[in-house]
């Protein structure tokens, strides 16, 4: 998995990315043939509208939102040069290497160190530290996590997990219909005589398996995301020694954001959920000693 | 029939030409704006220098050869035009830059004073930010020259009058190392 530099890594980061969310379309797919199977073109033609209707309503929203509804949920204030010039030489320098406008930044008040971006799109990008992350890495380090978070703003990650939360949210509620009319005993009034009960029977158990396989590409995408921002990040420094050392420090600490709330938990650069609960399939974030020695790897190569 | 075919195709082949003849014009566009970024981070530096020379004078009377190098590496980058010739006088005033801090680097009471600091961590940001505008700068040279090489824009290059353009490069490789500084 330790591609060999950082353009590589770029390309088979993006390219998994593009499976993953063909994937969820083909899923996606699956669940609406499944429904139609199920319960017949009647039924599914208002289920599978409403049910994405909701979840479109709900994602995109916060997405169009993202900066601003993140600084409350988070509860992140924004900061000017004055606050913390040395702070904003460094974002400066990163911002200059990327082409990206300057981004606003916030400061958390908190005592793991962590940091994230957020933003519907570079113009409107919002990154953010925690204030203990800014006491323990030096400079290398803290240009490391800016690249890392700036890398998130000019791959639209953003846009990215909204895709990816609005798919598993919109099979997540076609679902949770098909438990309801279930337990009513209705749904299937309107179906073709002819459906054999075999068919039944498997689009029975893809829409039950569903939203458990959609959570889990969910976090897959998220996973590469975060690969990927960490390939982009030394395209930006050239320097996978900062980032890498960066990541240490994270590793090495094991206090994890007050807040832990899952509906936020992909945006941070170190998972704020605490990874021995939760499964490996189900985390945001690739492993921290994968990331390392992948960053390792192009330090050897000299990229 | 035929007629709505051909037209079809002529409409096919100009929004081809006009996509190829734009991505040549975007590419040339942002390698005169990179370019742009780096002159304003080197007049950023030359800007500070003055000030700079001064506070270190105050404490270091007897370095007049020092400060002599670095005022005339300063006036040669104000001056200087064009790629090659703005890229040497870069790596001139790095380099005078490089023997002022050495010199100061004996004064433990220069090292201590406050505005000797903010200065330093001015000047090494600058460093940084011209290391960084230089490598953006030599990205979008790479795409351009690819892209001035490569079929099909290649085919549009003459047309759009866009030619490749010259790196950014700094003769002495330790220039590449960008100065670390504690945070």
């Amino acid at each position: 998995m330790a591609a060999a530099n950082f353009r590589a890594a770029q390309a088979a980061n993006k390219g998994k990315t593009y499976f993953l969310l063909a994937s969820m379309g083909l899923l996606t797919g699956l669940v609406v043939y499944a429904a139609l199977t199920y319960f017949g073109a009647g039924t599914a033609g208002s289920i599978v509208p409403i049910s994405v209707g909701l979840a479109l309503v709900g994602v995109w929203g916060s997405y169009y939102g993202s900066d601003k509804l993140v600084l409350t949920m988070t509860g992140a204030k924004l900061i000017t040069r004055d606050d913390n010039p040395a702070l904003f030489n460094v974002i400066e320098e990163v911002v200059l290497a990327s082409g990206l406008p300057m981004p606003k930044v916030a400061i958390v008040e908190d005592t793991a160190p962590n940091a994230f971006a957020t933003g519907r799109n570079p113009d409107h990008a919002l990154i953010a530290f925690t204030t203990r992350i800014l006491e323990v890495m030096d400079r290398d380090e803290l240009q490391g996590v800016i690249a890392h978070e700036l890398s998130h703003v000019a791959n639209r990650d953003t846009l990215v997990s909204a895709v990816a939360a609005t798919t598993a949210g919109a099979i997540a509620i076609l679902s949770d219909f098909l438990m309801r009319m279930m337990w009513f005993g209705g749904g299937r009034r309107d179906r073709d005589s002819n459906s054999n009960p075999i068919a039944l029977v498997l689009s029975l158990l893809v829409l039950i398996m569903a939203p458990i396989a959609a959570a889990l590409l969910k976090s897959a995408i998220s996973r590469k995301r975060e690969s990927l921002a960490d390939a982009t990040a030394v395209s930006f420094t050239r320097n996978p020694a900062g980032l890498r050392k960066a990541l240490e420090v994270l590793a090495s600490d094991s206090t994890v954001v007050r807040q832990k709330s899952n509906a936020v938990a992909h945006i941070w650069i170190e998972s704020p959920l605490d990874m021995r609960a939760a499964s490996r399939l189900f985390s945001t974030h690739p492993p921290i000693e994968e990331r390392i020695a992948t960053l390792k790897a192009m330090e050897s190569l000299g990229s | 029939m035929e007629l709505i075919i051909i037209v079809g195709v002529i409409a096919l082949l100009a929004l081809f030409f006009v996509a190829q003849y734009n991505r040549l014009i975007r590419l040339n566009i942002s390698v005169d704006e990179a370019f742009s970024q780096i002159e304003v981070q080197l007049k950023r530096r030359t800007d500070l220098i003055p000030n700079l020379v001064e506070t270190v004078k105050g404490y270091a009377t007897h370095e007049q050869s020092t400060f002599d190098a670095v005022v005339s590496a300063r006036a040669k980058a104000t001056t200087a035009s064009g790629v090659a010739d703005v890229a040497a006088a870069d790596g001139a005033l790095t380099q005078a830059l490089r023997g002022l801090l050495a010199v100061a680097e004996a004064y433990p009471d220069l090292k201590a004073s406050s505005n000797f600091l903010s200065l330093q961590e001015e000047l090494s940001t600058t460093e940084n930010k011209v290391a960084f505008a230089r490598q953006f700068y030599n990205d979008n040279v790479r795409s351009l020259n690819t892209a001035v090489k490569t079929v099909p824009t290649n085919l549009f290059a003459g047309f759009a009058k866009v030619t490749e353009r010259e790196f950014y490069e700094v003769s002495d490789p330790q220039e590449r190392n960008v100065p670390k500084v504690t945070f």
